[in-house]
């Protein structure tokens, strides 16, 4: 039996072997010390790790996708609420505020088809990217750290990324207003953030 | 960290988490994405060797599972059942990228399907030592169809029946596929090393 011919009989037997082939295997180093190292690859394959860890936009895209389709709901609390909670639920602020924030991006976006910015207006919105937030963020982000402080400054990133993003968008739209990609965007973002004040509500809820 | 110090969540047993989560209950399916996701991410990173479109594939498995999670009967294991998902689900993004799963049935035996040889790497001896680390980096760079048969069947464990059945080709198929995928291996292998042996 010759070397090529071992190697054709890899192929289907997967490891069994008849008499001749055990002794080509004996007699061949070349051959034995091919299915030494096919073993090993195989062997060692079964212990690669699974340390990769998915980051947590992918969680983040689950639990937005699932609670639009209506098939999670929150647990009801593990925990007593604090005094006086139950009388002042902002369950309300969520919707409200989304609502809210599409209806003054749609009004500006209306306002910057007749009024596109000049170029002192669009330098002085980029140059400022760190900005102060407005109320209702500042109170979004106090009522997550009373549930979840660990993840305050992780929402305060988000809201900070996000509030960029959106004046970028607007200054893109401010200076094409007959952009439609550039509308696109500042509609996407608007969407975002409001998806972030959903997600932070859900931590601040009990 | 002893059982009473972790959080309420990662005490719950899989079996509660699954009827909770069958009930519509968030937090129950965020533990049972908590216990699962590394492995279904592992195997989709390889099965891609790319972090986005594994990622989006991760997403994609999980919501299949969710959406169809008050089906599970318990007739398997649920890490199988979620796993088997998994797989298809990157089979079917493979297979519409037009990604080569399997390679067309092809006749077996002749040299030209022998992968080739580098020079100089047949000086090189494994010696049966294979580093995880390269080992892992070399299924990087096999050709779709191979990595997947290689991966379904060496790391993930499917026989060649099941593998047969998922991917769409007939036993005979994934085990010359398996074969050449690790003759490959080994030469990607000797390569890598015969580079590490040369540097100064």
């Amino acid at each position: 039996m010759t070397c090529q011919e071992f190697e054709r009989v890899l192929t289907e037997l997967a490891g069994e072997f008849s008499f001749e082939q055990e002794r080509h295997l004996r007699t061949c180093l070349s051959c034995s010390e091919l299915m030494s190292d096919l073993r090993a690859i195989s062997q060692q394959a079964q212990f690669l790790s699974e340390d990769a860890e998915p980051s947590p936009r992918v969680w983040n895209a689950i639990d937005i996708t699932l609670r639009q389709e209506g098939l999670i709901h929150d647990s009801s609390p593990v925990r007593s609420a604090p005094p006086g909670w139950s009388r002042w639920r902002p369950v309300w602020l969520v919707p409200a505020l989304a609502t809210a924030l599409v209806i003054s991006g749609v009004i500006l976006h209306q306002r910057t088809k007749t009024a596109p910015a000049t170029v002192s207006q669009v330098a002085a919105s980029l140059q400022s990217p760190e900005s102060t937030m407005v109320p209702e963020e500042e109170q979004l982000l106090k009522l997550v750290a009373t549930q979840a402080p660990a993840l305050r400054a992780s929402y305060e990133s988000d809201l900070r990324a996000v509030d960029a993003y959106i004046r970028d968008a607007e200054s893109s739209v401010r200076s094409n207003p007959n952009d439609e990609v550039a509308q696109e965007y500042l509609m996407n973002a608007y969407e975002q953030r409001a998806m972030v004040y959903e997600m932070a509500m859900d931590r601040s809820q009990p | 960290m002893s059982d009473a110090k972790k959080p309420p969540n990662e005490r719950l047993p899989e079996a509660e988490a699954i009827e909770r989560a069958k009930q519509g209950d968030a937090s129950a399916f965020e533990h049972l994405y908590n216990l699962h996701k590394r492995r279904v991410y592992s195997l989709c990173l390889r099965m891609t060797a790319n972090t986005a479109a594994a990622e989006d594939l991760t997403q994609e498995a999980f919501l299949q599972l969710f959406r169809k999670i008050g089906t599970f009967r318990g007739e398997s294991a649920f890490s199988t059942w979620l796993h088997r998902m998994a797989v298809n689900v990157v089979l079917m993004q493979l297979r519409k990228k037009g990604l080569a799963v399997v390679p067309i049935e092809e006749t077996m035996g002749g040299e030209e399907e022998s992968p080739k040889k580098e020079p100089g790497a047949d000086d090189i001896r494994l010696a049966g030592s294979i580093d995880r680390l390269q080992l892992q980096n070399a299924i990087g760079e096999l050709p779709p169809g191979y990595r997947t048969i290689f991966l379904l069947h060496d790391v993930e464990g499917y026989e060649h029946n099941e593998i047969a059945e998922m991917v769409g080709c007939s036993i005979g198929n994934s085990k010359s596929q398996l074969h050449k995928a690790r003759m490959k291996l080994r030469e990607l292998l000797k390569t890598s090393r015969a580079e590490k042996a040369t540097r100064p």
